[in-house]
């Protein structure tokens, strides 16, 4: 049984493009934005209706995007450019603005060619290499003002100090709720699957953020009292999926996962649960805005030379501990080389735990499917032998 | 006369398909077909070939492993597992020192890390491509037109490696045509073949790494040649295992099929 609240949701998001038209009409306008570090509550704040733009998992845009875009570009970027190219995606064609942050410097180059071929309004928001050190929090801090300052130009009205609060409240409300989502899911038995939870997480990519922050209230109360999923294998090897961006619209190696008899039980993606894992921002401010999306989980782009202070790895480690997980899975697209890079440095720290690592390494297109299952369905295998092993029952001579 | 409690493991690859009765810890029989269009025939055709090998008939089994890539379409099979834990629990069994695997197939290869119970603990696949699969050697074998059978025996006799550099099996044959265009030994040729294999499985091993023993499984295993050029460039000792290496996923199946079996016998009685 579907829960309800997950229809009500699905429902909001077909309804979604056509508001966003009506409201574009009335006069609002829409800022579209990619990547990971754009602070979504000053554009809330602002009185702009933030959309969070991006799709995969079709290959045809992949291809198509490839003529305006190096097809050493990763999958994710090409299909982008594909969007645009094309100009079917709903979102993108109701975004007055697009803002790209530049963590990732292949969205970037997006920035650049979206201008110059399809004349679009996009605007750039710098990031720093290095968090750590003083002069990038200034850097950042710096770079989110003017951020701020271009999104009153657009809306036309300043951002008040009120509003601001606002918006960071109605965020928290909104990472609270997913967190809690996130903790649930995870149970032994649980009436909502990690699948689900994170659609529900992607619905945030475009609904209004006060009517998503009221159905995550729905959800979270509807659940308190539903029946656990039968469909959850309690006794699954328990996965955490961590890696290149899964965005909506693809679902490859996510079902892939399901069907060869895994479970996920947790995420790090930065277009899933990473936003949400730690960021907290504790002053309604610019300052404290900026300060608060340096100090949360970073993106695997950064080069961090000193492993032992990278907090991405530490935070895998926490899931880990955290979740029960029982194997990592990396998934990685075609010249994604931000965590492409990053797959032996994370197999090697897990290795030290003693837990197993399984790199899928893919694209868009749907022939290498055969060849993922077989690598998935013997990382699934050699997980539930060891917790047989650990339960006992192999070494019970069975 | 005692029921007969026997277990089949069927092993249908790309190029070959593979099957091994099991009783009482026991090979008692085995087959290797080559496989056809449709790989459930093949499967089926390779057990009764290893039924009658063994004596036996298909209702003596009481349980069916299927593996290999033509494990999507067994429906003989009471359960599949993938060809990665078989070929781990396969080359266990016939040399339980095991902990490395290189395993070369029709159509990929694969290094696997396992523990001292034959348990898998690390792999890495190459299937992206034909390089160092036994289909590149067939290619490479109608190039130089000798019999794939042949291939490693001619390139023991070799005087020299002739480095051939791509591992790409088009730009390989290009590359082969224009040495024997060159007037090079065949031998010569084929031993650099043989080591460009070699090396790009090397390269599959720095994602899992290597602890000795090593065994050699797959159809590929049989070339004395390949078993060389891997010694050579990975400067590795193969294992030496009684036993046909090519059998080992149909064998790891097998075995599995009988821990399955006792599995569900022993919950059934709990
Ligand atoms: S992080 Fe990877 S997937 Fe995302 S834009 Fe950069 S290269 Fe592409």
């Amino acid at each position: 049984m579907s829960l309800q609240t997950i229809g009500k949701i699905n429902e909001a998001l077909a309804r979604r493009p056509a508001e966003l038209e009506k409201a574009r009409a009335e006069g609002k306008k829409v800022a579209g934005w990619f990547n990971y570090n754009v602070p979504e509550e000053i554009i809330h704040a602002a009185g702009l209706i933030p959309v969070h733009l991006g799709t995969g998992g079709d290959n045809r845009l992949v291809e198509l995007g490839a003529r305006y875009i190096s097809a050493m570009n990763c999958v994710f970027t090409r299909q982008i450019m594909g969007q645009f190219a094309e100009g079917g995606d709903e979102y993108i064609k109701n975004s007055d603005v697009v803002f790209i942050d530049v963590t990732c410097k292949q969205l970037y180059r997006v920035y650049e060619l979206v201008r110059y071929y399809f004349k679009a309004r996009a605007e750039i928001l710098g990031v720093p290499y290095n968090f750590q050190v003083g002069a990038g929090k200034e850097y950042f801090r710096r770079e989110v003002a003017a951020f701020a300052a271009k999104l009153e130009k657009i809306s036309g009205s300043e951002i008040t100090g009120q509003a601001l609060r606002h918006s960071v409240d109605v965020y928290a409300g909104i990472r609270a709720a997913v967190r809690e989502l996130e903790r649930i899911q995870a149970g032994p038995e649980t009436p909502i699957t990690w699948h689900e939870v994170y659609d529900v997480i992607q619905a945030a990519y475009y609904l209004d953020k006060d009517t998503y922050l009221s159905l995550l209230g729905e959800l979270l109360s509807e659940i308190k009292d539903a029946p656990a999923n039968p469909k959850v294998k309690t006794d699954a090897p328990r996965i955490l999926i961590s890696g290149s961006v899964i965005p909506p619209g693809d679902r490859k190696v996510l079902d892939l996962v399901e069907e060869s008899g895994g479970r996920v039980v947790v995420d790090d993606l930065w277009s899933g649960f990473a936003p949400y894992l730690d960021t907290d921002v504790e002053e309604a401010s610019l300052e404290g805005i900026a300060d608060a999306y340096l100090a949360r989980h970073p993106h695997g782009s950064l080069p961090v030379l000193d492993i032992g202070q990278d907090k991405r790895l530490k935070n895998i480690k926490k899931l880990v501990r955290d979740y029960r997980v029982n194997g990592v899975l990396f998934h990685t697209l075609r010249y994604c080389d931000c965590f492409t890079f990053k797959a032996a440095e994370t197999k090697n720290v897990l290795k030290t735990l003693g837990v197993p690592f399984l790199e899928i390494h893919t694209e868009y297109a749907r022939s290498d499917i055969e060849a993922i299952r077989t690598r998935l369905e013997a990382f699934i295998e050699s997980l539930g032998t060891r917790l047989e092993i650990t339960s006992g029952l192999i070494g019970a001579g069975i | 006369m005692s029921e007969s409690v026997a277990f089949a493991g069927v092993d249908v690859g790309s190029l070959g398909s593979k099957s091994v009765i099991f009783e009482d810890g026991k090979i008692i029989g085995s087959s290797i077909l080559r496989t056809g269009l449709k790989s459930e025939e093949s499967g089926l055709d390779a057990l009764d070939a290893a039924l009658e090998d063994a004596g036996r008939r298909r209702g003596d089994l009481k349980y069916i492993v299927g593996t290999g890539y033509g494990r999507i379409s067994a429906p003989y099979a009471d359960k599949t597992v993938t060809e990665i834990t078989c070929h781990a629990r396969g080359a266990h069994f016939l040399h339980p020192k095991t902990r490395t695997i290189i395993d070369m197939g029709g159509q990929d290869c694969k290094a696997i890390r396992l523990d001292e119970e034959g348990n898998v603990t690390d792999f890495a696949m190459n299937d992206k491509c034909a390089a160092g699969t036994g289909r590149f050697l067939e290619v490479m074998a109608n190039v130089m037109k000798v019999g794939i059978e042949d291939l490693g025996e001619l390139s023991l006799n070799a005087t020299e490696v002739l480095p051939v550099s791509s591992t790409c099996t088009v730009f390989a044959e290009s590359e082969t045509i224009s040495l024997i265009a060159r007037g090079e030994k065949s031998e010569n040729i084929i031993v650099g073949i043989h080591h460009a294999i070699a090396n790009r499985i090397h390269g599959l091993f720095s994602r899992v790494g290597i602890e000795n023993d090593v065994f050699f499984s797959g159809g590929v295993a049989k070339n004395v040649g390949m078993r060389k050029a891997l010694e050579d460039v990975m400067g590795i000792r193969l294992a030496q295992p009684e036993g046909d290496p090519q059998l080992a996923g149909a064998i790891g199946a097998a075995i599995l099929a009988q821990e399955a079996w006792s599995k569900k016998k022993i919950l059934a009685v709990v």
